[in-house]
């Protein structure tokens, strides 16, 4: 019942990001560069869960955003889902309770969700590569996303250890000793 | 006599207090009354400020449609931009029951807007010109050269015209028309202007950055060109 309840929650937070992006960071932007919440959403499921439900939630919330706005269909789903699972396997090597370990998780699953999606577009839709361009707004989207990190994760937090004591229960001592 | 004066003040007060309490009881309506009215007013308003806007709207409907009378066109509204800060697709409201297919051709009152790639019953995603993964083959207005305008991340309202003859001899503020190559756009449609030109060590290397007639930014109403 917990389960089905968290994961309503999570659901519903997923549209209200959807909401947040579309709308409110389309003019709350750092020089014309949204954040790209998204990303942090699936790496805090995946962080506090494990890897399926990571992998699960990455490629659903990516399946939703490419049928809304996508050109093509699976592109964000794919960057999003290797996101999610490997942030779940990263929470096994890393603690939580460090912000700096957080934030360089962000940085590199930004990263990595970028890179993937661009190299994907690159293939699939035959963009002009512009690699100068994309570096400058990487770099504008990943400070983005580590000033919405700091100020987001003590919430994250608390609604994280709720859904870690659900998914993993009390295996979560063991690994630190 | 200062007593007279006294019992005549209080015979006023007194006199004056009957028609005290009738006036309170009038005054209430009254106000009851004035609040109905400020309300009925208040809401004539709004209708009227509706009737405006949407006046307006359908004034930049008959604007566009009057430009490009020859071709057979759906008005629509953008409902959705993209999420993504590197792809620049829109969503409009008007699909497969309006008659609007992929592959369409979707202009603005200034100019071109892109063309359809997806379609469902009641909406369509537009690739707009300025993505990155969108090529349009153009021809300047007065040279009827023919060049390549592609979107850039760099920028939000401009287009690189790439593969410049290397005769060609390009004016700054020169208009850029689709040339009809490549089976998307119609002819002469207007794209933008030629804000500069960038010329490198290699003369076949030159391009140009064109600014869109379109404001992407405010872009709301557009038109869907469903015969060609």
């Amino acid at each position: 019942m917990k389960k089905f309840i968290i994961n309503i929650v999570l659901i519903l937070v997923a549209f209200l990001i959807y909401f947040l992006q579309s709308n409110f960071f389309t003019w709350f932007n750092i020089a014309g560069v949204k954040p790209s919440m998204f990303v942090l959403f699936v790496v805090f499921i995946g962080l506090f869960s494990n890897k399926t439900l990571g992998t699960i939630y990455g490629i659903a919330i990516g399946l939703v955003v490419d049928l809304l706005v996508g050109t093509k269909i699976g592109i964000t789903a794919v960057a999003l889902g290797i996101v999610g699972f490997l942030s779940a396997v990263v929470d096994k090597n890393f603690s939580k309770d460090s912000r700096v370990t957080i934030m360089f998780i962000v940085l590199a699953a930004t990263i990595i969700y970028e890179v993937v999606s661009y190299i994907l577009n690159y293939i699939f839709l035959a963009i002009n590569v512009e690699i100068l361009n994309f570096i400058k707004i990487l770099a504008l989207e990943v400070i983005y996303n580590l000033i919405l990190t700091i100020i987001l994760y003590p919430l994250i937090q608390k609604f994280g250890y709720i859904i870690e004591n659900e998914y993993k229960g009390n295996k979560i001592l063991t690994r630190y000793f | 006599m200062p007593i007279q004066n006294g019992l005549t003040y209080l015979k006023n007060k007194v006199q004056g207090n009957d028609t005290f309490f009738t006036d309170i009881n009038n005054l209430k309506q009254e106000n009851e009354e004035l609040k109905e009215k400020n309300e009925q007013l208040e809401q004539s308003l709004r209708e009227l400020e509706n009737i405006k806007t949407e006046n307006e709207t359908l004034t930049e409907y008959l604007n566009l449609t009057e430009k490009y009378g020859e071709y057979k066109t759906v008005p629509g509204y953008v409902i959705n931009k993209d999420i993504s800060n590197y792809s620049k697709t829109i969503v409009i409201n008007v699909g497969k029951d309006d008659g609007v297919d992929v592959d369409m051709t979707v202009i603005g009152n200034e100019g071109l807007v892109g063309h359809i790639v997806s379609v469902t019953d009641n909406t369509a995603k537009v690739q707009t010109i300025i993505d990155t993964a969108s090529s349009v083959s153009c021809s300047m207005s007065t040279t009827k050269d023919a060049i390549v305008c592609k979107g850039t991340l760099d920028d939000k309202s401009s287009l690189r015209a790439m593969y410049i003859p290397t005769d060609c001899n390009i004016i700054q503020g020169d208009s850029i028309e689709t040339s009809g190559l490549g089976g998307i756009y119609p002819k002469g449609i207007h794209v933008g202007t030629v804000q500069r030109v960038v010329n490198t060590q290699n003369m076949t290397d030159r391009y140009a950055i064109v600014e869109t007639a379109v404001d992407f930014d405010t872009l709301d109403t557009v038109l869907v060109i469903t015969n060609k």
